[in-house]
């Protein structure tokens, strides 16, 4: 079922928590709804399943309105805390939402038992059929309140930042199985998370929010390789942030200077350029024509597959920040002290105007080190 | 050679002599101040033989009085069931103007003396009160009579539901309420199902702790009662009426019987004490499959 958001607002006092959002879900995908934390990503969601009321906007369920009252929208929601019933079963958890149906409307005992073991099937975890929730691990219970969810067979389903009550290890064998899961039911979903890494690895879309606004709507590539804004270049992946100016379709950068075509009216403003660490070179010796900056290595640190090193560059002191692979870093016998030049490959340039509607966390200023 | 470690931690544990210096005033305090009138009451009723302990628990107006507390703690407690449940699921889970007001509205009775809400009744329902003329005309007796000993003993038995509910449903909020909802259960079944065994047992303890102050209530009902005997004692009023008429084995007689009913919720509530304690750690063991 497609999931239609048509200009939506809400305010809690003086709190803006959405502004006008609009957002078309297509049938049958995995969304994401990614932004840190206060951006509104949970407020959506809980209006979607009707939690909460929008004071403006509206929510069609493959484009009729939806309904008024939580209850009648049959939509499947998965807390972060998993809300299970403490003092029922996993048994009784599964079939709440179909004990609960009108009489007329609800199956007969025979039914529930089978729907619920085919769930639990499902989920792997038959034996746990009859324990209390309090028995159970973070895991296991975050899979029971998925399974509670589907037993209604929801037409969408919500997941509130899911996997982020789990440790790293659990959290990695869930989403995966999440998104197998996914592939197997088909059912439209949208999960909030502020976790970069979950939403580029499991969703087929990504909704990038801040301050209660959309910064931008793609695949996980497209957010992640053509960033929009500013805001969601920083939030996504590590970022190196050079500050300088555009004049007549050339921006300098220290001591950077490359061409900006699309910024030819621009007259001596402030501009902002971003790199990802893994979009610099090191070489050696300068490049003729501007194109890089001279920097010294002074740390070095060995993450697994990836070396990453910071470097401070001679002219202003700033820092930055580079990724490259070990086979890399060992054929170029870097060593901590060396004076190297750095050469962005990719660089994205937003002029300052951009910048001020959209600010950047602080603490991402001046280096680049993300999230 | 390496010293023998120290059977017990002395940073967590203090030394034996402190330890058993503060147990024994502990003890001390609680033999004297607690245990001795417990045995005192027993000793003082039986004192005169069995006889005059079952003639005085027999007494027609005994009997009345009894009959008038249990009719009271009948009212005050799902009363104050009902109203303790209400109250504490809206300031437990919605957020509304007056929240805070209401909050000191319901420890209102713990605040005041209870003389002076039984006063109040008074100033209220009596004869020369607000209401007193009007409620004269309409033939409906409050004061000095038995709806005014309900009204009362409701009052001072108001906050022991509620504060008992209120901390409890705030801590579990509203998260399983919102699962039941999503998942197409009603508002009632989700009370029924979800919110009322989630809070059954702060319930049970404050249904105990009310009804052991209604029965013993004084204050507020010895001021609306007016003291007729057979039709507006409770029993601590035929209690205290008995001993100023230096019916002093009659007096302790009835006080035992208090005392037993005290013992019993007392036995009730550490019940429900254990076994709460015992439902938040279950075993697992035995179901592993």
């Amino acid at each position: 079922m497609s999931i239609d958001i048509q200009g939506l607002h809400k305010r809690f006092g003086n709190f803006v928590a959405l502004e006008n959002i609009n957002l078309e879900i297509p049938a049958g995908q995995l969304v994401a709804l990614l932004g840190p934390s206060g951006c509104g990503k949970t407020t959506l969601l809980r209006i979607i399943a009707g939690l909460e009321t929008a004071d403006e906007g509206n929510i069609l369920f493959d484009g009729e309105q939806a309904s008024q009252h939580a209850r009648d929208r049959r939509v499947g929601f998965v807390f972060q805390h998993y809300a299970l019933f403490q003092h029922m079963t996993v048994f009784e958890n599964i079939a709440f939402g179909l004990r609960v149906r009108p009489r007329s409307r609800r199956p007969s005992e025979t039914q529930i038992r089978a729907k619920v073991h085919e769930l639990l099937g499902l989920i792997q975890l038959e034996w746990l059929a009859p324990r209390y929730p309090s028995q159970l691990s973070g895991g296991q219970r975050q899979r029971i309140a998925l399974a509670r969810a589907l037993a209604v067979e929801p037409h969408v389903l919500l997941l509130d930042e899911p996997f982020g009550a789990l440790d790293t290890k659990v959290r990695k064998e869930l989403r995966r199985w999440l998104r197998r899961l996914h592939d197997e039911l088909h059912v439209t979903s949208v999960f909030v998370t502020h976790d970069q890494e979950e939403a580029l690895e499991v969703s087929d879309q990504i909704v990038v929010m801040n301050h209660g606004r959309i910064e931008q709507i793609g695949t996980p590539e497209e957010v992640y390789d053509a960033p929009a804004t500013p805001f969601v270049y920083q939030f996504l992946g590590n970022i190196n942030l050079f500050h300088g100016r555009a004049h007549s379709g050339w921006v300098r950068l220290g001591g950077l200077r490359l061409q900006a075509p699309e910024y030819q009216d621009a007259q001596h403003v402030p501009a902002m350029a971003y790199v990802r660490p893994h979009d610099i070179d090191l070489l050696r010796e300068p490049e003729d024509g501007d194109t890089t900056i001279p920097a010294r290595i002074t740390r070095i640190s060995i993450l697994g597959s990836l070396v990453r090193l910071e470097l401070l560059q001679t002219e202003d002191g700033e820092i930055t920040e580079v990724e490259m692979t070990r086979e890399r870093f060992a054929a170029d016998q870097l060593k901590t002290g060396d004076l190297v030049f750095v050469k962005p490959r990719h660089l994205r340039v937003f002029l300052q105007e951009e910048e001020n509607q959209t600010t950047p966390l602080p603490h991402w200023q001046g280096h680049g080190d993300g999230i | 050679m390496s010293a023998p470690i120290p059977k017990t931690l002395s940073t967590t544990t203090e030394p034996p002599l402190i330890r058993s210096a503060l147990l024994g005033v502990a003890l001390i305090f609680l033999s004297l101040f607690l245990f001795l009138p417990l045995v005192a009451v027993f000793y003082e009723a039986l004192r005169k033989g069995i006889g005059v302990y079952l003639a005085a628990i027999s007494d027609p107006y005994a009997l009345s009085a009894i009959q008038l507390t249990l009719l009271s703690v009948a009212f005050a407690v799902p009363l104050n069931m009902v109203f303790g449940i209400a109250a504490a699921w809206a300031i437990a889970k919605f957020e509304f103007w007056g929240k805070s007001v209401l909050i000191t509205l319901i420890d209102l009775p713990f605040a005041v003396s209870p003389v002076i809400a039984g006063l109040i009744y008074v100033l209220l329902f009596g004869a020369q009160g607000w209401l007193g003329p009007w409620l004269a005309e309409q033939n409906i007796k409050i004061i000095f009579a038995v709806p005014g000993i309900v009204l009362a003993t409701v009052f001072v038995t108001v906050p022991f539901i509620a504060r008992e509910l209120i901390p409890l449903m705030q801590a579990q909020g509203t998260e399983e309420e919102e699962a039941a909802l999503v998942l197409g259960a009603s508002g009632w079944i989700t009370f029924w199902r979800i919110t009322l065994p989630n809070i059954k047992w702060g319930l049970m303890y404050g249904v105990v702790l009310c009804t052991a102050r209604a029965m013993g209530e004084f204050g507020a009902v010895s001021v609306v009662s007016g003291h007729i005997r057979g039709l507006t004692n409770t029993l601590p009023l035929h209690i205290e009426i008995l001993y100023n008429e230096y019916q002093f084995a009659a007096a302790f007689a009835c006080a035992s019987l208090l005392t037993l009913l005290a013992l019993v919720i007392l036995a009730i509530k550490t019940l429900i004490e254990h076994y709460t304690s015992t439902q938040r750690q279950p075993s697992s063991a035995g179901e592993t499959a």
